[in-house]
């Protein structure tokens, strides 16, 4: 039996006067791949962003390791260098490839050597070796997205969420990231992933939820 | 026509001559505009930024507060200012009117508006998704915000650009703050009001020069660091 690393209970988000997202009780359990299935506007972005702890429910309960999120500045900045979301049009950051893949390593107070080494490592496997001083506001969507990738493993989270990691990238690029992505299911990386593609659970094991109009339809 | 050439060449052996007082102005109106757009910056960037990406209770009131200041008249600043610092004022025992200190802190309110407003622009006009990269990279809330300060160092460079020219070109408020002091609070500004008043108009041409000289050499400056840092 797996244990629970997020668990949410009576969960409620609302946008103005949209609801974006009502989840009476939900459990992430660590180690496992869930995948968000769900129409545009289900809730599924809302839930990673929860999840993130970068949008604050209005109501409900929502743990982390057991642990109820009390959502202070201080319990916050502690959370979210365990978690990391990869957005779905991820944003590079104006400099080179190797600042924005270091960028985490250095909020987590690791030296530049040692940050160079585990960027180099990472580049390496998504298949970008060698653009370390690269433009990354000049690459192409692919290679932004492996990058992006790339600087979202490199902190080493316990929980990685992604937000439509396969949408618009080339058949390269998808091959590779779903390949990263069971490498590190396998490691006990827990990862939490929206998608449209139904078919991911004949290719990889995988917890299917599904979301309608912010709600949970089944788990699988 | 003949007038004009005339006051030019006399402007120009003035400004190669080196005289005392065309020095005495360039060098204070540097440093008081120098210091006060220093100042200007230290307040108003952070004060745009915190405004920018804050959702506070009084935000439209500082909004509209900020747009009003940036359409405050000089002398009214400088009148407010002058009501502080003169002898009367909550300032009066320290005795800045009519020194380049006093000056400086009349230039700073003129400046700081302008800085704080093209940096609240220049927020509103960022990506939104760099402070939650930055979140979800491990930042605290601070660190994402001197990341997105960084992404938008561009617009930051224009509101001290705009801020910097404000306060170089300012005559009304130099004056009533700093009154004019030959060698002491007279600027380049000040100068060439006195001068042409008096008659001196190639006195006043040759700081004129200077003057646009001076802001040319910011300006290039600025846009070279800009340039570079794109490339």
């Amino acid at each position: 039996m797996t244990s629970i690393i997020y668990e949410l209970t009576g969960v409620h988000v609302r946008f103005g006067s949209r609801v974006a997202m009502d989840i009476d009780s939900l459990i992430i359990r660590a180690g496992c791949l869930h995948v968000l299935i769900g129409p545009n506007g289900s809730g599924k972005s809302t839930l990673l962003s929860v999840l993130a702890f970068l949008v604050r429910p209005d109501r409900g309960c929502l743990t982390f390791c057991g642990s109820p999120v009390d959502w202070s500045g201080k319990q916050l900045t502690l959370l979210r260098k365990q978690v990391t979301l990869l957005h779905q049009d991820s944003y590079l950051f104006s400099s080179t490839v190797m600042t924005n893949v270091a960028f985490g390593l250095r909020m987590r107070g690791i030296d530049q050597k040692e940050a160079r080494r585990h960027v180099e490592h990472f580049l390496a496997l998504v298949g970008m070796a060698g653009f370390e001083e690269r433009d990354a506001t000049a690459l192409s969507g692919g290679e932004a997205r492996r990058v992006a990738l790339a600087r979202a493993l490199a902190c080493r989270p316990k929980v990685l969420l992604l937000d439509e990691p396969l949408a618009h990238v080339d058949q390269e690029s998808a091959e590779i990231i779903e390949k990263l992505i069971a490498t590190q299911c396998r490691a006990g990386t827990t990862i939490v992933m929206a998608s449209h593609d139904e078919q991911i659970e004949e290719r990889l094991p995988t917890r299917l939820i599904r979301l309608n109009a912010g709600r949970i339809d089944s788990v699988t | 026509m003949g007038f004009i050439a005339e006051s030019l060449r006399k402007a120009v052996l003035l400004i190669v001559s080196g005289s005392s007082d065309v020095v005495s102005a360039v060098s204070t109106s540097l440093v008081v505009s120098g210091s006060s757009i220093v100042l200007a910056s230290l307040v108003g960037i952070p004060a745009g930024i915190g405004i920018g990406t804050g959702e506070f209770p009084l935000k439209r009131v500082l909004l509209t507060l900020l747009n009003t200041l940036m359409a405050m008249p000089t002398v009214v600043v400088g009148l407010l200012v002058y009501a502080v610092i003169s002898r009367q004022g909550v300032l009066g025992s320290w005795n800045l009117l009519f020194t380049p200190t006093g000056m400086i802190l009349g230039l700073t309110l003129l400046a700081l508006p302008i800085v704080a407003n093209y940096s609240l622009s220049a927020v509103k006009g960022a990506d939104p998704r760099i402070v939650p990269t930055a979140l979800t990279l491990g930042a605290t809330r601070f660190q994402s915000l001197l990341q997105l300060t960084r992404e938008i160092r561009f617009g930051i460079l224009a509101a001290i650009i705009a801020g910097f020219g404000r306060v170089i070109s300012e005559v009304g408020a130099a004056m009533m703050l700093g009154g004019n002091i030959r060698g002491y609070t007279r600027t380049m500004t000040t100068a060439i009001a006195l001068q042409t008043e008096q008659g001196e108009f190639a006195y006043g041409l040759a700081l004129g020069i200077i003057l646009m000289g001076v802001a040319l050499a910011v300006n290039a400056l600025l846009t070279y660091v800009q340039e570079k840092r794109r490339a």
